[in-house]
């Protein structure tokens, strides 16, 4: 006996309705991985990010200029905006139904999170050199 | 198969959630709200970052974007960052006990809704108060 179902694999060919073609589980998976590194990254960055409140210049590259703040908010940025940017693209498979404009949004997300973490990473990195 | 008529249907047909139809409960809003926060982390990620190139390039880069982290604005700003940092991590250590199967009774996810939003409000206050102390 054999059963057919209307679900196509590029994986699988035809007729395999529990493969399926799209990440979901990998997207899941990276996810949950980000989340549990963003845990103490998060926990950290909010302790310096809320010491830089009201600060002057001279304030703020101190509370954040020093190696250990530095490293952590570095990385903070850097998995924060991985995940950030998979959380967003949830957002617009969700609430954009048009194919052609979600197409265009996912790729302006791609680019807007890869865009704020490089500018993240060349901030710190200038205001945490060695001068 | 799908026809003309399937079609039309399927565009008649009300697409889930329900916002103006489930009565609000607590662990619905708790859901809405970690989206609401990763979206704001998302922005407040971008406005961080404005802030930290005005602070590394120094001078009138910094007057410029000082707004976002002093006076009113910018303590407001900054709060709500860390606020939304705390209540976003709280909700994902929710979901990662649901993964494993605990806390999923009644009782249970009721008690986790509730320390998500107390537990979030909670750790900000007390990182407040703790960084005050401190400078």
């Amino acid at each position: 006996m054999s059963v057919s179902t209307r679900f196509k694999s590029g994986r699988t060919g035809t007729g395999d309705a529990y493969v399926s073609d799209h990440g979901g589980s990998p997207h899941a998976q990276f996810m949950r991985l980000t989340s549990y590194a963003l845990i103490p990254l998060g926990a950290l960055s909010a302790w310096w990010i809320l010491g830089i409140a009201g600060k002057p210049l001279d304030g703020v590259r101190a509370e954040i200029g020093r190696p250990i703040p530095a490293l952590v908010l570095l990385a903070f940025g850097v998995v924060g905006m991985i995940h950030a940017r998979k959380g967003m693209d949830d957002i617009i498979e969700d609430y954009v139904h048009d194919e052609a404009l979600k197409a265009q949004a996912l790729v302006a997300n791609l680019w807007a999170s890869r865009a704020i973490a490089a500018l993240w990473v060349v901030a710190i990195l200038l205001i945490a050199a060695p001068k | 198969m799908a026809d003309a008529d399937t079609d039309r249907r399927a565009a008649r047909r009300p697409l889930s959630p329900h916002l103006t139809i489930f009565k609000p409960i607590l662990t619905m809003m708790m859901s809405i709200a970690h989206r609401i926060t990763g979206a704001g982390l998302y922005a407040g990620m971008a406005l961080l970052t404005l802030f930290l190139l005005g602070a590394a390039i120094g001078g009138g880069a910094f007057s410029a974007v000082s707004w976002i982290a002093s006076g009113f604005v910018g303590n407001l700003i900054i709060l709500m960052i860390v606020w939304a940092i705390f209540h976003h991590l709280l909700g994902g250590v929710r979901h990662a006990l649901w993964d494993r199967g605990l806390y999923m009774d009644p009782q249970g996810r009721e008690l986790l809704a509730q320390g998500t939003l107390v537990g979030g409000i909670l750790l900000t206050l007390l990182l407040y108060i703790f960084k005050t102390l401190a400078s």
